[in-house]
């Protein structure tokens, strides 16, 4: 029972996956274009060479992270769409850290900015928390609110205080991530986010904590009657979930960007709820989806320029993605479907023996 | 600061603010009958960029901006079906749905303006509504201009504000409507046909969203680029918090944060010493600090956001 | 158990294509050295229908190919995060010379110039030169200087208006001296600038132009903003007597227009063709091209109706003294 359920999680998220690309394909055809020779392109993009296969672990790793803060809301019930800001937040503290402590060694450095980076998302994530809890305000449009804040501000910073030189942008780190494993050169960063995925897959099924966090999640009710400390729950959740994706835009500074500018942060976090959803919620799930997603962005750019055909396709078979496979999820879980299955499984048990 | 108490000034002042909150009105009021059924739809930022889409290229082609509304309704509908689609007849999560449309739905937008017009050095302009004057009315001193001098969509969307109060508190089908949203159950059991209210509901709220889409590239500006929303569809959802559900409140928010966004932009002309970026915060800002202070527990309709089964009892 | 095999499915489904497509590309990649066709590339952040920067720096390409028979490609709508990628994308499908429309693509272009030494980079709006490495600078004095001079002396309200997009160095050069030669034609006009903080929020354009009008009258615009210069020009068109200076492309030679009295043509095409000549031959890099009044890469558009010939001859005397150095002491 328990591997049926998993094999259809797994499969829904394949299937869809397949469904865009082949709707994707005719969309492709229908404006001239080859199909075949466009996904080539796409995977060429990806994985064609060394430092191509390397930019897709750069580009996947703010997704990992962003991921990862929404699945671990999400598991707690609640909807942290307020992973852009978090994400930027942990970026401006980093980069203020960094500019501001000089003069220590640059790895001491380093670990006090994504500390601070985390600090700041967590904090970022406590302000949508205590609204609902104390106010019982919706969290999304306090977080979506809260997004725009931090972009604005961000904004500021680079254009005014914290500018430097003839463009808006900040001043670049000193303390930057390593690329590893030469001449692959997989980011540092990448590295960090799959430990992070590994804690908090361990946390979230394997302690009592983790456990707790998952009931609120699933049934508030029964969890209030368990003698939960629901509320309590649902704070560390937002600050977790803050903290982590504030992790995300300090690795994605010292990792890949290395300055503030325009555009710093652009998207990862609605994405990350679509990522954190197909992969069923689960870290590790979460994980391969994000890299899909990176395969998909790094690719586009590619097939663009070897096709001559927009990027928008590439967005549109992203975004049909995640259509197809919310769409899917909710098909199988339907109870109509379920009895289905169940009728099948009742069926083999009964020849099977 | 002697600027400010021109009354020219003001009068500009006010007219950009009903300009500004116009496609946020119509956009709020889509989601408002949608949350009334019960389903909170924020892919409202998509559905206004394919509506966007539409009524730019529609006006184009046809020269009509009437058309582009119209054609604006439509997409918006067609795209929100999917919504409804999957969220009502599938069950699947409304939130993350919205999502997916506001991911969906711009991406669509761009690659069939792409398609269609290749690449230009101008940006492609098609013809505006023109303004149609109240005759009596736009004659009076100062409010006349900013409350009666607009294109039709903006007396359309003012329009909109009573007929729903009226339709949500005094009909009988508005009544019905308002059951669905609370008690999905009870209203099935009294004859009401949950479903088929949740499409409606749906099909109302695309066609608004699409056509407060279409009004940005048919009587706002008159091109279309693919950043034209802006997160308008966001705003509007924060109004109908704000608005408390109500029609009239919704119009009140609409028209602050039309009010601000408006302020905003002068203030920077004004002021040119503060940078611009703290000043464009205060329309969240504003929104954060109300709904911290005033916002009341759970005051939605109480079964938002729930998929509807029917088996289920 | 079940669930760890199907998780390692899942990978392997996604790296064998990428294996099968190193391994097929491996030859592809690769172009034939001898009867080369070169190519050029740009990237943009902004769309290049934009009717301003993004349009302007596409066309220049395009002209500059045409001469010199290179081959273009471009993508835009890049978001910060994807500059080195795209170009990375670039370098590896052997592209010879990429160009980069503005100054924000600076550390990027020094990041992917550094890992492909055989692939050129022209950067405009620069001030970096190494071995593959070209800086392409128009004087943005000039252009502000120019800009100010013709405003004002067409200004009847002293009242005119500047409209920046982001922040940029050469944006706040060009505002300085829009007001420094203003003042100079015309000692009792008054600038007024905004910010829109963005190249395409064409509805921003839309109000910064209408409060500059209904606050300080301003009747003469000047932007450098692309998308959002479309928007001020819509609403100075609702007016009988108010005009607008385009820029880097001559506006009036491509579309009609009552708003539009002149444009501050930027001619980058000749510029990038000149890098085009030096990829050729060879001898790229280590050099900044300038762009100013006296090499031709400045110049003066078309006129339109509204400008009378005495305020036009005022104004091409002042532009002789903008190209001599001495209109501003």
């Amino acid at each position: 029972m328990n591997t049926k359920n998993n094999f259809i999680k797994i499969a829904v998220p394949i299937i869809a996956i397949i469904c865009s690309f082949l709707v994707g394909a005719i969309l492709i055809a229908c404006i001239g274009g080859n199909p075949i020779e466009a996904f080539s392109y796409l995977f060429r993009g990806a994985f064609g060479t060394a430092s191509n296969i390397s930019d897709t672990f750069v580009k996947a790793t703010p997704l990992i992270f962003t991921g990862l803060a929404a699945t671990f809301a999400y598991r707690c019930g609640v909807f942290n769409l307020g992973a852009e800001g978090q994400f930027v937040m942990g970026a401006v503290a980093s980069i203020w850290i960094s500019t501001t402590l000089t003069g220590i060694p640059a790895p001491l450095q380093l670990v006090i900015s994504i500390v601070g980076g985390a600090i700041a998302g967590g904090l970022w994530g406590v302000i949508p928390g205590i609204l609902k809890i104390t106010r019982g305000l919706n969290e999304m449009i306090v977080s979506i609110m809260l997004n725009y804040v931090a972009i604005l501000f961000m904004g500021y910073l680079y254009s005014g205080p914290l500018r430097e030189g003839s463009v808006p942008q900040t001043a670049s780190v000193t303390a930057r991530l390593a690329r590893l494993f030469s001449p692959i050169r997989i980011p540092a960063g990448i590295i960090i986010a799959l430990v992070l995925a590994a804690v908090i897959y361990y946390y979230l099924f394997y302690t009592s904590s983790g456990f707790k966090l998952r009931t609120v999640g699933l049934n508030r009710t029964a969890a209030e009657y368990n003698g939960f400390p629901v509320k309590k729950l649902i704070l560390i959740s937002f600050i977790v979930s803050g903290a982590i994706a504030g992790i995300g835009g300090s690795v994605e500074l010292h990792g890949t960007q290395f300055r503030l500018m325009s555009g710093f942060g652009e998207g990862y976090g609605f994405d990350g709820v679509a990522i954190a959803l197909i992969g069923q919620l689960n870290p590790i799930g979460t994980v391969l989806v994000a890299y899909l997603f990176a395969v998909l962005r790094k690719g586009a750019t590619t097939m663009q320029v070897g096709t001559g055909l927009p990027t928008s396709v590439i967005d549109i078979i992203q975004a049909l993605v995640i259509v197809f496979a919310v769409a899917g999820s909710a098909f199988v879980n339907l109870p109509k479907i379920r009895q289905v299955f169940t009728n099948l499984t009742g069926k083999s048990k009964k020849e099977g023996k | 600061m002697e600027a400010i108490m021109n009354v020219n000034f003001i009068q500009e002042l006010l007219l950009s603010m009903v300009r500004m909150a116009t496609p946020i009105l119509i956009v709020a009021l889509a989601e408002l009958y949608s949350e009334r059924a019960g389903m909170v739809n924020i892919g409202l930022d998509g559905m206004m960029a394919f509506g966007a889409l539409a009524g730019f290229l529609t006006c184009y082609i046809t020269n009509n901006p009437y058309l582009g509304i119209l054609a604006g309704a439509i997409c918006g509908i067609l795209v929100n079906m999917v919504y409804a689609f999957c969220t009502i007849t599938l069950g699947a999560e409304q939130i993350v749905y919205g999502m997916a449309i506001n991911i969906f739905a711009p991406a669509l937008a761009s690659f069939i303006y792409k398609i269609y017009f290749g690449i230009n050095s101008t940006l492609i302009s098609n013809t505006l509504m023109s303004a149609v004057p109240i005759p009596f009315l736009s004659k009076i001193p100062v409010l006349g201009p900013v409350l009666f001098n607009h294109s039709p969509i903006v007396y359309l969307a003012y329009l909109l504000v009573p007929f729903t109060y009226v339709f949500f508190n005094k009909t009988k089908a508005g009544l019905n409507f308002k059951a669905v949203g609370e008690f999905p159950k009870a209203a099935e059991s009294l004859g009401i046909n949950v479903i088929r209210k949740k499409y409606l509901a749906s099909i109302i709220c695309g066609g608004l969203a699409g056509i407060g889409g279409a009004y940005l590239t048919t009587c706002y500006i008159g091109t279309y680029s693919d950043g034209v929303v802006s997160g308008r569809g966001f705003i509007a959802l924060s109004a109908v918090i704000f608005g408390r559900w109500m029609p009239g409140g919704v119009l009140l928010a609409a028209l602050l944060f039309g009010f601000t966004d408006a302020l905003q932009l002068r203030m920077q002309v004004l002021n040119s010493g503060t940078p611009y970026q703290l000043l464009a915060m205060i329309p969240y800002l504003c929104t954060l600090f109300v709904l911290a202070f005033f916002g009341i527990k759970k005051a939605g309709p109480k079964a938002n956001g729930r998929p509807f089964f029917k088996e289920e009892r | 158990m079940k669930k760890k095999w199907m998780a390692l499915v899942l990978t392997m489904i996604m790296v064998i294509p990428g294996l099968v497509a190193c391994g097929a590309t491996g030859t592809k990649a690769t172009t034939t050295a001898s009867a080369k066709t070169y190519k050029i590339a740009m990237i943009c952040d902004s769309t290049i229908s934009d009717g301003g920067w993004g349009a302007a720096c596409y066309n220049a390409m395009v002209a500059a190919a045409k001469d010199n028979g290179f081959e273009t490609q471009y993508t835009d709508g890049i978001s910060s995060a994807d500059f080195a990628s795209s170009m990375r994308s670039y370098a590896d499908l052997g592209f010879d010379l990429i160009f980069a429309p503005g100054n924000q693509y600076t550390d990027a272009v020094k990041e992917v110039a550094a890992d492909y030494p055989d692939v050129d980079f022209a950067l405009l709006n620069g001030t970096v030169e190494t071995k593959n490495i070209a800086s392409i600078l128009p004087d943005a004095k000039q252009i502000g200087y120019m800009a100010g001079a013709l405003a004002g002396l067409m200004t009847k309200t002293n009242s005119i208006g500047f409209i920046g997009g982001m922040e940029l160095d050469t944006t706040k050069a060009k505002l300085a001296c829009y007001e420094a030669a203003a003042k100079a034609v015309n000692p009792a006009v008054t600038v007024n600038s905004a910010y829109a903080g963005s190249f395409s929020d064409t509805a921003k354009g839309k109000e910064i132009a209408a409060s500059m009008i209904s606050i300080n009258d301003v009747d003469v615009m000047f932007g450098d903003a692309s998308a959002v210069d479309s928007g001020a020009r819509e609403v100075l068109a609702g007016y009988k007597d108010k005009y607008d200076i385009g820029q880097p492309s001559d506006l009036l030679a491509i579309q009609k227009s009552d708003v539009v009295i002149c444009s501050v043509v930027t001619d980058n095409a000749t510029m990038l063709g000149l890098c085009m000549k030096d990829v050729m031959a060879g001898t790229f890099g280590n050099k900044t091209v300038y762009g100013d009044l006296s090499n031709g890469a400045l110049s003066v558009g078309t006129f339109s109706s509204a400008v009378s010939e005495d305020v036009k001859t005022q104004y091409l005397a002042a532009v002789e003294k903008i190209k001599a150095g001495t209109f501003i002491k």
